[in-house]
């Protein structure tokens, strides 16, 4: 039997089941008196094993193997359990999953005899307990952000008859969030906005009233048909059942229905010229079905961000004890939904910046407890919807940054003017994201030379994504990437300029005005547009693409452009509606300017460039 | 004393209709607002009970304004006018933080109840 097919199957699986062994391993190591992690951890090693020889991996399996014998002998109290043991289980998870990759990869390696080894001592004789691993790291304390006290599981059903289901069923969860922390929320919030709700709704609160109070609470927000205090079904509320299905035919039916959307366009757009009544209905009807189906595939690419999240434990763990310092992390909103193709690209910013949370932002604890702050830091990493984006924010109540001092590395690398006299929000950004900028003293072996926010910010730039700064000396600092939900289709405003066309993505149109030479004043020898009361930095779209200036109608469309409390005025000939458009693939020409972001197919086939809001601020 | 209302939308017709509905049932309309702008700026002089808020308008839309006075005031009453078919953005404007909506065509029964949720 052929089994290279199955060689991706493998990898998937055994991924989930190594996420799953880490996920135990911290829980377990939180409570060593707890029996259900160790059994989950025995089991799912036990799979792996079995996957293995299967395939035909020998190496994984008999890796795989030596850790069962060791969770057996756990398992059964025959040695104990401490820190030496946990280190060692966690070494062994690691490199199964390297095993693992290289395996899958068709180049199974030699095994690790001496790890092998150790695990089968470690079954037999207890290891010295007592006495940490690395006696002079503190033991870091991990906990998710929804621990007790005991979430309740809550089931609401809708009113059939109701009007908008999905958005009552939002008001539910205001109301409960208003009674405590409310988590794993099914169907996700994207799918209440939608029609095919189907009014049962389900999730946890974790609070402290009782749950007469709770369901005459949540009842005030009328059209509650039923409440009871039960989980889910697993079949039940708001899951169906699930294949598997290979991300590349996804990416493919995306492609295509994106190509789709294009043709529709056109059709739209030609129906009308035709004047024709069954043409245009039949145009009407491919239109609204090709817009479901553009809906179905988008939502059957969203993914929890808790994927990427949930090696991010395991990492603060590490890190806390490679940097002999306390922190506890936490995590919040990990059901908030990302396309695939964002969330694959997400996960190593955001290493980034947790990193450069342990090392630059929490100090070491007798600093902490010096400057009046307990000896544990906090890092806490949340999701949140907002508007068409998704915001990602890491915050730690550590050092903050400190302006003084980047202003002076600033002005010293020519980066600020020395009119410049203090820094803010914004410029620290820009700042802080010039290649190799640094100003850590001691470089140290975590997050490497520099900050490496210049990294951070060319990824999520790449994505249409912003990167913001909120920093307070000796409070902490925040930092917040904000991207849009899918990279694929995105709605946008279609400007004219120069005889050439271009699209602003519609996530970043605060609103459009006229340009009116009346209202215009200046700001720092830059010219600005009064729009009620407030001074907007202008742009002439005109000027960017021709390279002089063009003196223009004494009144022009101005798209104000706002990347999170940024706003720029765009002065563009003429607006041309607003379209779906598809992104399209794109490496950049070399000399192109830095504002196009990339380029699509419009309505009447010929194509347009599409600016990147974030360059032109 | 009765109680206070801003009105905002943008038509006129739709204006004057909860207004009707509203002021038939006790309530005092002390004023009305055609954008988003406008809402903010009389809510923050007016500071009424609750506020009837339209989604579509120009030179804000609602959810903005929605957004805009919740975070000076996280407890004002805000009840969203929707038409149908904008389910999206009623959730958008719940998680900005309107306590109810109501979707047109407006039945005066239907109004006035969700006007009572969000008050109680």
């Amino acid at each position: 039997m052929d089994l290279s097919k199955y060689a991706a199957l493998f990898l998937t699986e055994s991924r989930e089941h190594l996420n799953a062994c880490n996920r135990s391993l911290l829980e377990w190591e939180r409570a060593p008196a707890a029996v259900e992690p160790v059994d989950r951890l025995f089991r799912a090693i036990h799979t792996i094993k079995g996957m293995a020889a299967t395939m035909g991996y020998a190496g994984v399996a008999q890796l795989a193997h030596g850790a069962e014998n060791l969770l057996d002998a756990l398992r059964h109290g025959r040695v104990p359990a401490g820190p030496g043991v946990f280190q060692l289980l966690f070494r062994a998870v690691d490199t199964l999953g390297a095993a693992v990759e290289t395996a899958a990869a068709g180049s199974e390696q030699d095994i690790d005899a001496a790890l092998i080894a150790e695990l089968d001592g470690a079954a037999v004789t207890p290891m010295g307990e007592g006495e940490p691993a690395s006696p002079a790291a503190p033991e870091p304390r991990l906990r998710r952000a929804t621990d007790a006290p005991r979430a309740r599981p809550i089931q609401v059903i809708i009113t059939r008859s109701a009007v908008m289901r999905g958005a009552r069923a939002a008001l539910v969860l205001r109301r409960a969030e208003a009674l405590g922390a409310v988590s794993g929320v099914q169907p996700p919030l994207a799918q209440l906005e939608r029609d095919e709700f189907d009014g049962k709704l389900f999730f946890r609160l974790q609070t402290r009233h009782s749950d007469d109070q709770i369901a005459a609470a949540l009842r005030t927000v009328g059209d509650v048909d039923s409440l009871v205090f039960e989980e889910a079904a697993s079949e039940g509320v708001g899951r169906g059942r699930q294949i598997r299905v290979d991300l590349r035919r996804l990416d493919a039916l995306m492609k295509h229905v994106g190509e789709l959307v294009v043709a529709k366009n056109r059709l739209t757009a030609l129906s009308a010229d035709a004047g024709d009544a069954t043409l245009a209905e039949l145009s009407g009807q491919i239109g609204r079905l090709v817009s479901a189906m553009q809906g179905d595939v988008l939502a059957s690419r969203m993914t929890p961000v808790g994927e990427v999240f949930e090696r991010f434990p395991r990492l603060a763990r590490d890190l806390s004890r490679e940097l002999g310092k306390r922190i506890r992390f936490d995590m919040e909103g990990e059901e908030i939904e990302l396309d695939r193709s964002v969330l694959d690209e997400i996960g190593d910013p955001l290493l980034h910046l947790i990193r450069n949370a342990a090392d630059h932002g929490i100090e070491p604890p007798d600093q902490r407890l010096a400057a009046g702050k307990p000896a544990e830091g906090r890092i806490l990493l949340s999701a949140a919807r907002e508007r068409n984006t998704v915001a990602l924010r890491v915050t730690d109540d550590g050092r903050g940054i400190d302006r003084g001092r980047i202003l002076e590395k600033a002005r010293k690398e020519g980066v600020a003017t020395p009119d410049v006299e203090s820094l803010t929000d914004d410029l620290l950004v820009r700042v802080l994201a010039r290649p190799g900028f640094s100003t850590a003293q001691a470089v140290s072996g975590v997050s490497g030379r520099g900050v490496g926010v210049d990294v951070v910010m060319t990824r999520v730039r790449a994505l249409g994504g912003t990167l913001e700064v909120r920093t307070e000396l000796g409070r902490g600092s925040t930092f917040l990437i904000r991207v849009p939900l899918t990279l694929a289709i995105v709605r946008a405003l279609l400007a004219e300029s120069g005889g050439e066309r271009y699209a602003v993505p519609l996530a970043y149109v605060a609103e459009t005005v006229e340009f009116d030479r009346r209202a215009v004043t200046s700001v720092r020898d830059r010219e600005a547009l009064v729009v009620r009361d407030q001074v907007i930095p202008t742009v002439h779209l005109r000027d960017l693409v021709s390279g002089g200036a063009a003196v223009g109608a004494p009144r022009q469309p101005t798209v104000i452009l706002e990347v999170g409390e940024r706003r720029t005025a765009l002065v563009v000939d003429a607006l041309l509606g607003q379209q779906d458009i598809v992104v399209e693939p794109f490496d950049a020409p070399r000399g192109l300017p830095p504002f196009v972001g990339g380029a699509t197919i419009l309505a009447d086939g010929r194509p347009a460039l599409i600016l990147d809001a974030a360059a032109l601020l | 004393m009765n109680q206070t209302v801003l009105v905002c939308d943008d038509a006129i017709f739709m204006r004057t209709m909860i207004s009707d509905i509203l002021s038939q049932a006790g309530f005092e309309v002390v004023g009305e607002a055609e954008s988003g702008v406008q809402a903010v700026e009389k809510y923050r002089a007016l500071k009424p009970d609750l506020v009837t808020m339209d989604i579509v308008m120009p030179d804000m839309g609602g959810i903005e304004a929605v957004r805009e006075i919740c975070k000076s005031h996280p407890d004002a009453k805000i009840l969203m006018c929707s038409a149908m078919g904008q389910q999206a953005l009623v959730v958008e404007a719940i998680q900005a933080g309107a306590k109810d909506f109501v979707v047109k065509p407006f039945q005066p029964s239907r109004v006035l109840e969700a006007v009572q949720r969000v008050l109680a």
